[in-house]
């Protein structure tokens, strides 16, 4: 029998004004995936991820987190979840550890272990020299593993990441990369949302594609592949650089590109640049 | 190929560019139902400050055609040290009134130095403050020019002189105690100067003590110590260059001039000091300097607040060390003592009035001083999450409900009143003489009322018109207009109760009377505050769009 899924949605919806910014999208991510979310610019992927964690409301549809409705059971759902959401959330005039512990106590843990934790994860970001630096005086980099720090202090059994890689160097993402694994070892699901699409393919092992607001491919990676082999989801032109050898196993990229019908614009088009 | 287009008409370019996007961001900030209220809110601001412009242009004007045609232009030294002390004090007192936005946005651009000063000049110029006092120096010009149509062209000469002083002399204040607040050590040197600054005027009052024990205490006799030190300096010097005209010294009102265009030099030249340092790129960051040092290692705990949860804990902690980071807010927030020292020198000196309202001054300086004190806090508890910036995030994600994190931040608001409360006790003791019991027991029954009132206010406008804050700039910020104008009002409505509370105590010789009153009313504050508290997380989750837009915004 299969078992619940972590994150359900169905005809999840958001209009801003006349625009459809997510158009009734069911989706399902199963326990323990690494889940990946992805679309081209302004498909709808921040819009999607927002309304999974409660910071935007949908204008239709409903959102299920481990099972609890997020509209009836919004505190019990955001207790088990870890967000990152796209501006990180940060407080900038806290330094690194203080805002690890205030995080670890709004997040219901008492005064020791939001210390203790704070302190392990300094230690484990490679953030602890830094600890009594202001946050606002942080590089992009730090405050993005700084975020995830914070969205893990707690132990939550799902995490959204939006853009967790953007901005990031390669040691940091190094370390984040060892972590959502470690995390998805011990049973936690992982929602991703990236435009990294190698670091999706190497780490996801489900994936769905939003394009327009509508979600045009969902499944597992080979699941993808098979689809796109035969025919099923998209129908762009996929270019020139979605053509491979037909040995060759189809990467991600060339999945999504696909999929939502990307191609690269002739070469001759501004030729003023240098 | 790429057109060539001359140095000239690049900056003209750039700049019209500038007052474009300025134009844009305020056309576009009206497309939400809130800007259009914004719009409302100016338009009532701009009616207070046009009245006041042109009130005070009429007044200035009919002192000035006063002085001249009696034979005593010197006296114009008392319109103009007005419009100086106006124009650079109201922008500091005031800033929820000014609009000097962050200009250094722009040095990604390929901006000339010359067209940033211009731009930031143009910020401070564009300013209501300057529309004020340039009606008021407006109305001096016509005043002379009525008594005296000769001396137009002289006065306008002058006048400009004096306004492009003080247009530079504001822009270099901000500019340098800006830069002063950005880094701890310069922020504890200027703190230790403004203590030091408050303890000298202690010395203001037995200076004119002792002087006035040789004369009448008067004010001519004031005038005669200052006059001298004034006419040195640009308001003096200004007033100096049109009174020797008028008696025809023209040598003399030329120097008069050519000091005050070398004060214009001199404040230029600092002011140009601070604005190549920014454009050059500086960074103030102090952390950034010592990042390199290992720090210490330690575990800390955070705070723990008996009888309250772990989330109203960690709010209030937070609340407090950002407070505590912020100069600009300290600063904001030791104005009330600052305050009750002045007009423990100024118009409420026990030795100027012995009757009256003013008679029991220590009975009433407390009272006010309190009152000022909230009216201080209003800055921040009217727009709580400002500070937060994308941190609002955070909260939205978080499984806390905002009844606890608005009630944490209401806390510090709470604490910094009491603590204050305590600290302008002390002050009037010091000052005056101790206030009376039944006279220290009434103003906190006000508080008990006026608290919860503006916090209930507060806490709705935080969530309906949020603005961003940023806690370590000094100068650059302003609250949203719809705020400005609300707490206004709840102002008027919670002084004037008050007022009439201690006028009905002191009608009856009982000040237990208004204890009373206020102390009913108490009552009636805390059952509103209490329910717009348990609505706070329906406010929150309906208004979670606009606050995490205007408060996430870059």
């Amino acid at each position: 029998m299969e078992s619940a899924p972590t994150i359900s949605t169905r005809g999840l919806t958001r209009r801003f004004g006349e625009l459809i910014a997510v158009d009734n999208i069911d989706l399902r991510v199963a326990p323990g995936q690494f889940f990946g979310f992805l679309g081209p610019n302004g498909a709808g992927k921040s819009t999607t991820i927002k309304m999974l964690t409660g910071l935007l409301a949908p204008s239709s549809g409903q959102i299920e987190i481990l099972g609890l409705d997020l509209e009836k059971h919004p505190v019990e759902v955001k207790r088990q979840i870890g967000v990152v959401p796209e501006g990180m959330a940060l407080f900038g005039r806290l330094t690194g550890s203080e805002f690890l512990t205030f995080a670890g106590r709004m997040y219901g843990l008492d005064r020791e272990t939001a210390a203790k934790r704070t302190a392990e994860l300094l230690d484990f970001m490679q953030l602890a020299d830094q600890q009594k630096k202001l946050v606002t005086d942080y590089s992009h980099g730090m405050q993005k593993k700084l975020a995830m720090a914070a969205a893990v202090i707690h132990g939550p059994k799902v995490l959204f990441l939006d853009e967790p890689f953007e901005g990031v160097d390669a040691i940091a993402a190094g370390t984040l990369k060892a972590m959502l694994q470690g995390m998805i070892a011990r049973g936690a699901t992982i929602f991703l949302t990236s435009h990294v699409l190698e670091i999706v393919e190497r780490l996801c092992s489900h994936v769905a594609i939003i394009h327009q607001g509508k979600l045009v491919a969902q499944g597992s990676l080979e699941e993808l592949r098979a689809g796109v082999e035969a025919g099923t989801p998209g129908s762009g032109d996929s270019g020139s650089e979605g053509s491979r050898p037909s040995d060759e196993k189809m990467t991600l990229e060339q999945i999504f590109l696909r999929t939502v019908g990307g191609s690269r614009r002739a070469e001759h088009e501004l030729s003023w640049l240098a | 190929m790429m057109s060539t287009v001359s140095q000239t008409g690049i900056r003209t370019g750039q700049l019209a560019a500038i007052a474009w996007l300025r134009w844009k961001l305020f056309v576009n900030s009206l497309r939400t139902s809130r800007g259009v209220l914004e719009l409302i809110s100016r338009v009532f601001i701009s009616l207070a400050f046009a009245i006041g412009g042109l009130g005070g242009g009429m007044g200035m004007a009919i002192m000035a055609s006063i002085f001249i045609s009696e034979g005593k232009p010197g006296m114009l030294a008392v319109v103009l040290w007005p419009v100086f002390l106006f124009w650079q004090l109201f922008p500091v007192m005031a800033t929820a009134f000014t609009n000097n936005p962050d200009s250094s946005d722009l040095l990604r651009f390929p901006l000339s130095y010359r067209s940033y000063f211009l731009v930031r000049m143009a910020y401070g110029t564009f300013d209501p403050v300057t529309v004020l006092v340039g009606l008021w120096s407006l109305g001096i010009l016509a005043g002379v020019g009525f008594a005296k149509p000769a001396l137009l062209p002289w006065t306008l000469l002058v006048l400009l002189v004096f306004a492009a002083f003080n247009l530079l002399f504001m822009q270099m204040t901000f500019a340098w105690v800006e830069r002063w607040l950005a880094q701890r050590r310069t922020r504890e040197i200027m703190g230790v100067l403004f203590v030091l600054l408050m303890l000298s005027f202690q010395l203001i009052g037995p200076l004119v003590r002792h002087f006035g024990k040789r004369a009448r205490p008067d004010v001519q006799r004031f005038v005669e110590v200052l006059g001298p030190v004034q006419g040195i300096l640009p308001p003096g010097l200004a007033a100096d260059a049109i009174a020797q005209m008028v008696l025809s010294r023209f040598t003399v009102a030329l120097s008069s001039l050519a000091l005050l265009c070398a004060f214009v030099l001199v404040i230029g030249y600092f002011l140009h000091v601070r604005l190549l340092a920014q454009y050059r790129g500086e960074n103030l960051s102090e952390v950034a300097a010592v990042s390199a040092l290992p720090e210490e290692r330690f575990l800390r705990l955070g705070w723990k607040l008996p009888g309250f949860s772990a989330p109203v804990a960690a709010v209030f902690e937070k609340e407090i060390r950002y407070l505590l980071r912020s100069g600009p807010m300290l600063l904001t927030l030791i104005m009330p003592i600052f305050v009750l020292v002045i007009f423990r020198l100024g118009p409420m000196s026990p030795a100027r009035h012995s009757g009256g309202l003013f008679g029991r001054t220590s009975d009433m300086a407390f009272p006010s001083a309190v009152a000022y004190t909230l009216l201080v806090l209003t800055n921040l508890a009217y727009n709580n999450f400002g500070g937060d910036a994308a941190g609002i995030q955070f909260f939205y994600a978080s499984p806390v409900r905002f009844r606890e994190i608005v009630l944490a931040k209401n806390l510090t608001h709470a604490s910094i009143l009491a603590i204050e409360a305590v600290l302008a006790w002390m002050a009037v003791s010091l000052l005056y003489r101790p206030p009376a019991l039944d006279v220290t027991i009434a103003a906190l029954a006000g508080l008990l009322f006026a608290v919860p009132v503006n916090f209930s206010a507060g806490n709705v406008l935080s969530i309906y018109s949020p603005k961003k804050l940023d806690y370590s700039s000094f100068g650059r910020q302003r609250a949203s207009q719809v705020t400005v104008l609300i707490s206004f009002g709840v102002q008027i409505v919670v002084v004037g109760i008050g007022a009439l509370a201690f006028w009905i105590a002191g009608r009856y010789g009982n000040f237990w009377i208004a204890t009373f009153i206020l102390l009913l009313l108490a009552g009636i504050s805390f059952s509103i505050y209490g329910m717009i508290l348990n609505r706070i997380d329906n406010l929150a989750l309906a208004r979670r769009e606009t606050l995490m837009a205007e408060l996430c915004r870059a």
